[in-house]
C-alpha cells in the first residue's frame, strides 16, 4: 500500500478520535468533514493524476465517482447536519462515560487491532490492512454514537462510520456508487427530519429526555 | 426465460408512488391528492401487484423469469412470498381507506412512501444480487423508518430515532459482509457465486472469514428484523406507528427472513459448517423463547403483538435454518410458516387497530366486554390467534405440524433421538406459551367488564373489518387446504 493511503488513513483515525471528544455539535460535523476530506482526497487526487495522464472517457467517469463520494461526505452531509443545527441547538456536552474512560477504550481498541493485524501471517498483513484501518475508524465512530446524548452528534458519528467504509466502496462496480450515495445522504436527512420533528415534540435535544412512559 | 416482468414488478409501484408524489407538489392538485389519495394508493396497489400475479402461471410451471442484466428473478422459490406480499398490501390498502386519519406527511408523500415500501419488498424478494439486497433492505428500512415518524405523537420520532440508530448501524455491518464477499470472491451475483467453483474456492479457503460474513448478516439483518438480541426498536416502534402503518409494516418480515435466508443458505452450501448452523438456529431460538416471555407480561396489546412477532419471526428464521447440504426442505417449510404466520399476524395487528380506532386504547386492563359491539373485529381476532398458536384446522396448525416434523428430522440426524424429542418439548412449550397470552388477550380485550369507560357505539367500518375477516378466513382455507400455499413453494436447488 501506498505511503500517502496511510498517512490519509492516520489521519483519518486521528480526525474520528478527535470526534469522539469534541464538546459542540458544530466541532463534531466539522470534524466529520475532515474526516471525509482525509479519507477522500487521496482517491480524488488518484483519479485526477489518471484522468490527465490518461485523458480518456474510462479515467472522467472514474474521476467524476471519486468527486461525487468525496462531495457527498465532506460536503452534502456535513450540511444536512449543520441545518439540523440551525433548526435545532448547538449542544455542548462530554462524553457520558467521561473522557478519560472513554480515551482508554480508544487505546484499547487501537491495541487491540494492532496486535490482530501483527499476528496474521506476512502475506494477508498488506491485504488487509486498509480493511483493518476501515475496523478501527468504524470502531471508533461507535464509541462516538453510544458515548452521546445529542442526537446529531450521534447522527454525525454514524456518517463518521460510514466514511470509514469509503475506502473499501473503491473496490465495488462503478454503477453502484450513486445508488449507494444516495441512500447515505437520504438516511441522514432523514434522520435530521426526525431530530428536527423531536425537539419540536420535546423541546430538547438529549436523547434521554424523549422517553415516553408506555 | 429472459422476462421483464421481475423489473416491472418494481417499475409499477415505484412510478405509481410518484405520480402521488407529484399530486402534492402543485398547489391546485392539492385537494384532488387530499380527496383522492386513499383511491390512489388502492389503485396503485392493485396496479402494483398485476405483474408478480401473472408471473405466477409461468413459475407454477418451472419456468424462471429473469431479467439478469440487473440480477432479477422469480422462480419457484420466491413466488409464493411475491404474490402473498402483493395480496396482503392490497388488504392493508382497502383498511387504510377506512383508518387513515393524517400525520406529518402530506397524503401524497405518505402514498409515495407506502409504494415505495412495496417496491422494496419487491426488490427484495425477487435479486440475486449482493448489492442489489444491501440497497433495498437499506431503503425498505428508510421507508419505514419516515412512516413511524408520520404519526403526529411524541413517542413517534423518539421511536423512529431509536429505530434508525439501530438499523444504520445494522446496515454498516451488511454492507462490511456484502463487501468482504465481493472483494475477495469478485462476485456479487448469488447464484454465480454458488455455481461456479473457482470463486467459492476463496471462501472455503478462508473459512474466518465466511463465519465473520454470516454473522455480519445476521447481526445486520436480524436488527432490520427485530429478531432478539437486535429487537431493540421494535416493540417502541409498534405502539408509537399509525394503525394502519403497523398493518403495512407487518407484511416486511416475508421480504427480509428470506433474505437473509437468501444471503446465509449460498454461504452455507459452499462451506456447510455447524457453526452457521448454531448462528442460525441459535438466533432463532433466543427470539422464540424471549419474544414468548416477554409478550405474556405486557399490558398493551401493541406491545404485547410487538413482542408476539419477535416469537414469530424467530420460528420463522428456525424453520428457515433447518439447513442441510443435499436438500432445501427448509425453504418450504420456513417460508410455508413465514406466509401463514405474516398472513395471521397482519389479520391480528389490523384486529388490535380497529380496538385502537373505536376506543383510542391500548391498555388491555382498561378494555374489556366489545365483544359485543365489536363482533367481527373479535371473531377476525380469535381465528387469527388461533392460526398463530397452531389450533386446527387454522393454516398455522400446518405450518407447526411441519415445523415440528421438520425440526425432529433434522436434530436426529444432526443430534441424537433424545436431542431431538426434548427439541420438540420446547417448541410446543414455547407455542404453548403464545397460545396462552394470546388467548388471554383476547379474554381482557374483548370478554369480561370493562373497566373504563368508553363510548363504543358499534363496530368498525366495513372498509377495517372486511380486509381482517378475509384475512383469517385465509388461514382457515390455508388450514383446510395447504397445498393451495406449498405447490407453489419448490426449492430452486444450487449445483455445488
Amino acid at each position: 500500500m501506498e505511503t500517502l493511503s496511510i498517512i490519509a488513513l492516520v489521519a483519518a483515525s486521528f480526525v474520528t478520535i478527535l470526534g469522539c471528544f469534541s464538546k459542540s455539535t458544530r466541532q463534531t460535523i466539522i470534524l466529520l468533514s475532515l474526516q471525509a476530506l482525509a479519507i477522500g482526497s487521496v482517491t480524488l487526487v488518484r483519479c485526477l493524476i489518471d484522468l490527465i495522464v490518461g485523458l480518456n472517457i474510462e479515467a472522467l467517469i472514474h474521476f467524476f465517482i471519486a468527486f461525487a463520494e468525496w462531495f457527498s461526505a465532506a460536503v452534502v452531509v456535513p450540511l444536512i447536519l449543520y441545518w439540523g443545527v440551525v433548526k435545532t441547538e448547538n449542544v455542548i456536552d462530554a462524553p457520558i462515560i467521561g473522557a478519560r474512560r472513554l480515551a482508554i477504550l480508544i487505546a484499547s481498541a487501537a491495541a487491540m487491532y494492532t496486535i490482530l493485524w501483527a499476528t496474521r501471517p506476512q502475506l494477508l498483513q498488506k491485504e488487509n490492512m486498509v480493511f483493518s484501518f476501515c475496523m478501527l475508524m468504524f470502531s471508533f465512530s461507535f464509541f462516538l454514537m453510544v458515548t452521546r446524548r445529542d442526537p446529531l452528534k450521534i447522527l454525525a458519528g454514524l456518517n463518521m462510520a460510514e466514511n470509514s467504509l469509503y475506502p473499501l466502496l473503491a473496490e465495488i462496480p462503478l454503477m453502484l456508487v450513486p445508488f449507494i450515495l444516495t441512500l447515505m445522504i437520504f438516511v441522514t436527512a432523514m434522520g435530521t427530519y426526525i431530530i428536527v420533528e423531536a425537539y419540536r415534540d420535546h423541546g430538547t435535544l438529549l436523547v434521554d429526555r424523549w422517553k415516553v412512559a408506555w | 426465460m429472459y422476462s421483464l416482468l421481475p423489473l416491472l414488478t418494481l417499475i409499477v409501484p415505484f412510478f405509481s408512488g410518484t405520480l402521488c408524489l407529484f399530486t402534492c407538489l402543485f398547489k391546485f392538485l392539492e385537494e384532488f391528492s387530499r380527496k383522492m389519495s386513499k383511491i390512489l394508493l388502492l389503485i396503485s396497489a392493485a396496479l402494483s401487484s398485476a405483474a408478480p400475479l401473472a408471473m405466477i402461471p409461468y413459475c407454477a410451471a418451472g419456468e424462471v423469469l429473469e431479467t439478469a442484466e440487473l440480477g432479477l428473478r422469480a422462480d419457484s422459490s420466491n413466488i409464493a412470498a411475491l404474490a402473498s406480499t402483493a395480496i396482503l398490501f392490497i388488504l392493508v390498502s382497502i383498511y387504510n381507506m377506512g383508518a387513515e386519519r393524517g400525520g406529518r406527511l402530506k397524503p401524497g408523500v405518505y402514498n409515495f412512501f407506502l409504494l415505495l415500501l412495496l417496491c422494496c419488498m419487491f426488490g427484495l424478494l425477487l435479486s440475486y444480487d449482493l448489492f442489489g439486497i444491501f440497497l433495498f433492505v437499506e431503503l425498505l428500512i428508510g421507508v419505514s423508518i419516515i412512516l413511524v415518524a408520520h404519526n403526529p405523537i411524541k413517542a413517534s420520532t423518539e421511536a423512529a430515532f431509536k429505530y434508525l440508530i439501530i438499523t444504520a448501524i445494522s446496515a454498516l455491518f451488511v454492507l462490511i459482509g456484502v463487501l468482504a464477499i465481493y472483494i475477495f470472491t469478485g462476485e456479487s451475483n448469488l447464484l454465480q457465486l454458488v455455481s461456479l467453483p473457482e470463486k467459492h474456492i476463496v471462501l472455503v479457503k478462508n473459512p474466518r472469514l465466511l463465519m465473520f460474513v454470516v454473522a455480519c448478516f445476521i447481526i445486520g439483518l436480524g436488527a432490520d428484523i427485530g429478531l432478539a438480541p437486535f429487537h431493540g426498536w421494535l416493540p417502541d416502534c409498534v405502539p408509537a406507528s399509525t394503525i394502519i402503518v403497523n398493518g403495512f409494516t407487518s407484511i416486511e418480515p416475508i421480504p427480509l427472513i428470506l433474505a437473509l435466508y437468501k444471503l446465509v443458505d449460498p454461504l452455507y452450501r459452499i462451506y456447510p459448517s455447524s457453526v452457521i448452523l448454531v448462528l442460525m438456529l441459535g438466533t432463532g431460538l433466543i427470539s422464540m423463547i424471549f419474544g414468548a416471555l416477554m409478550a405474556y407480561s405486557q399490558k398493551d396489546f401493541f406491545r404485547m403483538f410487538a413482542y408476539c412477532s419477535i416469537d414469530e419471526y424467530g420460528h420463522s428464521l428456525f424453520a428457515l435454518s433447518l439447513l442441510s447440504p443435499q436438500e432445501a426442505q427448509s425453504l418450504i417449510i420456513g417460508q410455508f410458516y413465514l406466509i401463514t404466520g405474516t398472513i395471521a399476524k397482519t389479520g391480528l395487528i389490523l384486529s388490535l387497530g380497529s380496538v385502537y380506532f373505536n376506543t383510542n386504547c391500548s391498555d388491555m386492563d382498561s378494555l374489556g366486554g366489545l365483544v359485543e359491539k365489536m363482533s367481527k373485529t373479535a371473531l377476525s381476532y380469535i381465528i387469527c390467534a388461533f392460526s398463530l398458536t397452531g389450533i386446527p384446522p387454522m393454516g398455522g396448525f400446518h405450518a407447526k405440524l411441519l415445523f415440528y416434523s421438520a425440526s425432529y428430522k433434522f436434530f436426529n440426524n444432526n443430534g441424537n433421538l433424545t436431542l431431538a424429542i426434548l427439541m420438540v418439548i420446547l417448541l410446543v412449550c414455547i407455542s404453548l406459551i403464545s397460545f396462552i397470552f394470546l388467548i388471554r388477550s383476547f379474554n381482557r380485550i374483548f370478554l369480561g367488564r370493562r373497566q373504563a369507560n368508553f363510548d363504543v357505539k358499534g363496530d368498525v367500518p366495513i372498509l377495517m373489518w372486511l380486509p381482517a375477516i378475509i384475512l383469517s378466513a385465509a388461514t382457515l382455507i390455508l388450514g383446510l387446504r395447504p397445498e393451495l400455499l406449498l405447490r407453489f413453494i419448490r426449492p430452486v436447488y444450487f449445483s455445488v
